[in-house]
């Protein structure tokens, strides 16, 4: 089984990964450090489930535990994320300023489907992907930016203030550039 | 685990009892040596504790708090109180809290009057729940050739996790996700019967205080759990290690 792994995972990731393994040794809580370094090393910025088993095989730690940490925190996506990330504020403050609305305006323009996520979709994580991997619509607590309420973040840059025809507006700018996000 | 120095006896009291305890025991282990009851599920003999279940809570003197005698030290000077109404209460509540969030139908289990929490709530006089419940969709892993996985009764105490992690070295088991969203996953939520790790000791099954982990093959209440052998077998164990020093 180990041997089909190692099949599957194309040589670069796999040099990636032993990189990231190299750096952080075997200290305690390397863990977080070599997973965060893999999934921002991937191209889709996602944790693939051949090169989680992967950094188990190499790192001896279980499978499970990777799996629970990969699972417990929001920063760790398990699926391949879109080339722009759009992350909505669904904090009280921006609650308040209608965030639910703009989250409801955006995932229909995108033709996403909040309750699609299904068993596994989780009320206070939301991720959702477009099928052609341009978008990516996301939900966060509080970006700790409530005076600017609503807020969303496009790509790691925050727009306040934000209402449905700013968002639309950023929105179709990004599907013109074809989408150049990080 | 065992100190090879003797501990210090301290003195303490539970229930208005004055009873005498060893410094680096727990509440809950200074209260089952002296023949004081107090009411766990998620603590299992020979395993670590993790407070998770909070049935376990007692009353501490000058203090407000309830606290899990499953993880607290005790110390000398103690008072402990293990029975009153408002630990019934909190305790209760623990359960149908618990009750609430999987589909417990006893009637179709095959743990039956053998299941921890089914005896926990009847003892606590829990004849109905007052909360709604989740009534979440889950699934069955049948995968095993041998045990079945049904994630409708798991109760989440990670007993099956520190079994296999502790007693039979395997690490099997991990609870993955959170909040009502927290599912036992064996490796990498692959199916348990494709788990390279597991070695089909069957521990967890023997650990589950539920039916959640049950072998294949076993009907309505046949389901009949041996948590002691994995007592034993730790005990056991711990004596082996501190004896080869």
């Amino acid at each position: 089984m180990k041997g089909a792994v190692k099949e599957v995972l194309d040589a670069h990731e796999r040099l990636l990964i032993d990189q990231a393994i190299a750096k952080h040794g075997n200290r305690p809580g390397a863990l977080l450090g070599i997973l965060e370094a893999v999934q921002s090393a991937n191209a889709h910025k996602y944790l693939s489930m051949v090169s989680l088993r992967y950094i188990a095989d190499e790192t001896g730690v279980p499978p499970a535990r990777i799996y629970s940490a990969a699972t417990f925190y929001a920063l760790f996506n398990l699926d391949p994320q879109g080339d722009n990330v759009v992350c909505v504020c669904r904090g009280t403050a921006c609650h308040t300023r209608g965030s639910r609305d703009l989250l409801e305006k955006l995932c229909l323009d995108l033709g996403l489907s909040e309750h699609e996520a299904g068993e596994t979709g989780e009320a206070d994580k939301l991720a959702l992907t477009t099928p052609d991997h341009k978008f990516t619509v996301r939900t966060v607590a509080c970006f700790g930016q409530c005076a600017l309420a609503p807020v969303v973040e496009v790509n790691h840059h925050i727009l306040s203030h934000v209402n449905e025809r700013t968002l639309q507006r950023e929105v179709k700018a990004l599907t013109k550039n074809g989408g150049g996000g990080k | 685990m065992s100190n090879p120095l003797p501990n210090k006896t301290i003195s303490v009291r539970i229930d208005g009892e004055l009873v005498t305890a060893h410094e680096g025991q727990t509440i809950l282990e200074a209260a089952r040596a002296n023949g004081k009851q107090i009411p766990t599920l998620c603590y299992l003999k020979g395993l670590s504790a993790v407070g998770a279940c909070r049935v376990c809570v007692v009353e501490l003197a000058g203090t407000d708090r309830l606290l899990p005698a499953c993880t607290t030290p005790i110390q000398d000077g103690m008072s402990i109180k293990t029975t009153s109404a408002k630990l019934t209460l909190y305790r209760r509540m623990a359960v149908e809290l618990l009750l609430v969030e999987r589909n417990h139908i006893c009637s179709s289990c095959v743990s039956n009057s053998h299941c921890e929490l089914q005896s926990m709530a009847q003892s606590l006089g829990i004849t109905h729940v007052r909360y709604s419940y989740n009534n979440p969709r889950l699934q069955v892993d049948m995968s095993h050739p041998r045990f079945v996985l049904d994630h409708n009764r798991c109760i989440l105490c990670t007993r099956c996790v520190r079994v296999c992690a502790e007693v039979e070295g395997a690490n099997v088991w991990e609870v993955a996700s959170r909040g009502i969203y927290s599912r036992i996953v064996s490796d990498l939520k692959d199916d348990w019967g494709h788990a390279h790790n597991c070695t089909g000791c069957g521990k967890c099954v023997q650990a589950c205080p539920t039916g959640a982990l049950a072998e294949k093959g076993q009907s309505v209440h046949e389901m009949v759990k041996q948590g002691d052998a994995v007592t034993r077998l730790a005990t056991q164990r711990a004596g082996q290690a501190s004896g080869a020093h």
